[in-house]
């Protein structure tokens, strides 16, 4: 048993969101910051995202994963952070006590504030129930790219893929540039779940076909996978008669989404949405429990890395704030999602600062505003070209605004 | 002409409506959101090129691969060429990123470029 250490902030998960979270704890004056990561490596899901397109919105400029998990690394070793790499978190309690396992044995640290940024896992195939048999060669999309890209490892010569969820749509890309042959991908939805550009440089770029409202009905093969049937969905996701047909195939790649890691906070008996399964949070992304706050894609899932280092970054000054002085700013402003959004975050805010509020849409639409109201009085209106439930949108709301909230009440929606 | 062309520098995607003739090039857009729109549009019309990433075996490294990239972005309709040519190269650790792997792939005049650190193991 290692002793107990103590820390003005911990940060768990050394992915982009701890990364950035840990630098600007520490920026703000926090004295000890502790990262804790499970990996050997910090930069979670950057080392293994070779491609680029990740800093647009910080950098102006499309780096690579590498590069851009390296900028953040180095940030957090020159401030000081103190990293605990191959350090799994088993337990946190409400009164902030964390206990890690470690080749060293079981150690707990005291924290004056503590940041939840577990991220995401993948959803696999018993997460969606593929019917068929159980053959080696169906794998989650994110495996095979870390199998790729981070261990060397190749999985197949001829893939389908179930999903088209951008991770699905960059392996699609991958796997041809690395030789293989990918037949198709499939998608259940009557749109695609990735990013419009992934389905430009990803698909269209190799000839890839996209089939939508279409899945797979049936996995084929004893020891190895030999094929799947695809069929047409309709609208209720029941199978259309008739649309069978079959596929040559040895891989199956399933990219059919991301499940946020939330089992430490569920233990704590946190206040989640059921939209986002992330915990609510107020402007500081604090918890409904005294100095735990989360960031990053345990909070809600980003499509852009910038948004979720913005986030990190906020949450690691607010969590230094609180270590420090003890206290936040109140919140009694609620947020809610109107027509059009599927949810806004924060759910809470002060009034008495700027805030960059995120949300995302239920459908696809054109040439729409969002509008924040109070009051039946509009604080602020946003025209939006283009929405799209795969695209996560951000507007900032300056303060000056808030003056006109009537009630504590502001509500977010979609208008013509 | 008017064109609709997805830009693809970041993730959100915009779809730009571009208007453009071959003699003048483009000659307005709209419907994005930043700068960075567009140069991609006029390389997208005239210029198609793609950031082609990929990675490397090491030797002797803390990681089994170095990732990289070629700098500048190669003509889009190489890209399977350029992996034939870097598939079959190894290099040594320590790599840090940015270092240049392979110079001048194809004649293009395009390196292939460390997006890694990786240390002697």
């Amino acid at each position: 048993m290692g002793d107990r250490e103590f820390a003005d902030v911990a940060i768990i998960g050394g992915g982009p969101a701890g990364l950035a979270a840990a630098a600007e704890a520490k920026g703000a004056g926090a004295e000890r910051v502790i990262m804790i990561e499970r990996d050997e490596r910090v930069g979670g899901i950057l080392n293994q995202q070779v491609h680029d397109g990740f800093g647009t919105k910080v950098f102006k400029e499309a780096l690579t994963g590498p590069e851009y998990s390296a900028i953040y690394e180095d940030r957090v070793n020159e401030r000081g952070v103190e990293t605990w790499l191959k350090s799994t978190v088993t337990e946190l309690t409400n009164d902030r006590v964390i206990t890690v396992r470690s080749e060293r044995g079981i150690e707990t640290i005291e924290a004056g504030a503590v940041v939840l940024a577990m991220g995401c896992r993948e959803r696999t195939r018993g997460a969606i129930g593929t019917p068929g048999t159980r053959p080696a060669g169906v794998y989650t999309a994110g495996a095979v790219q870390y199998y790729m890209n981070v261990s060397n490892l190749a999985v197949g010569r001829k893939v389908v893929i179930l999903g088209s969820g951008d991770i699905g749509l960059i392996m699609a890309r991958r796997m041809t540039l690395e030789g293989a042959e990918v037949v198709c991908v499939a998608e259940i939805l009557p749109q695609p779940s990735g990013i419009a550009g992934n389905i430009v440089r990803c698909l269209e770029d190799f000839d890839i076909p996209l089939y939508l409202s279409t899945t797979v009905v049936e996995i084929h093969g004893n020891e190895r996978v030999t094929g799947v049937t695809l069929a047409e969905v309709g609208p209720k996701m029941g199978e259309k008669k008739g649309t069978r047909r079959y596929f040559d195939c040895d891989t199956l790649l399933l990219s059919v989404g991301l499940i946020p890691e939330t089992e430490l906070a569920n233990a704590l008996g946190l206040a989640m949405s059921p939209v986002t399964n992330g915990a609510i949070v107020d402007e500081s992304f604090h918890t409904s429990a005294p100095g735990i706050f989360s960031c990053g894609n345990v909070l809600q899932v980003h499509d852009v890395v910038d948004y979720a280092t913005l986030e990190a970054e906020k949450t690691g000054i607010a969590a230094a704030k609180y270590a420090m002085i003890g206290e936040l700013p109140e919140t009694n402003i609620n947020v809610t999602a109107g027509a059009g959004l599927r949810y806004v975050l924060p759910a809470t805010i002060s009034g008495g600062d700027a805030i960059d509020f995120t949300m995302r849409p239920w459908k696809e639409e054109h040439d729409k505003s969002v509008v924040f109201k109070s009051g039946g009085e509009v604080l602020r209106r946003m025209k939006m070209p283009h929405m799209e439930p795969a695209g996560m949108i951000r507007i900032r709301v300056g303060k000056g605004r808030f003056k006109h909230v009537v009630n504590n009440e502001i509500l977010v929606e979609v208008e013509e | 002409m008017n064109s609709t062309i997805i830009c693809t520098v970041c993730p959100v995607s915009c779809p730009v409506d571009v208007e453009w003739t071959k003699e003048d090039g483009v000659l307005g857009i709209r419907n994005h959101l930043c700068k960075l729109a567009g140069p991609y549009v006029e390389s997208e019309l005239f210029d198609p090129r793609r950031l082609l990433t990929t990675s490397i075996p090491v030797d002797g490294g803390d990681w089994p691969l170095v990732s990289v990239k070629t700098d500048p972005p190669i003509p889009k309709n190489l890209m399977l060429e350029a992996m034939d040519e870097i598939t079959g190269v190894r290099v040594k650790a320590p790599i840090k990123v940015g270092d240049v792997l392979m110079t001048d792939i194809l004649g293009t005049g395009c390196n292939v470029v460390a997006t890694r650190n990786v240390k002697s193991a």
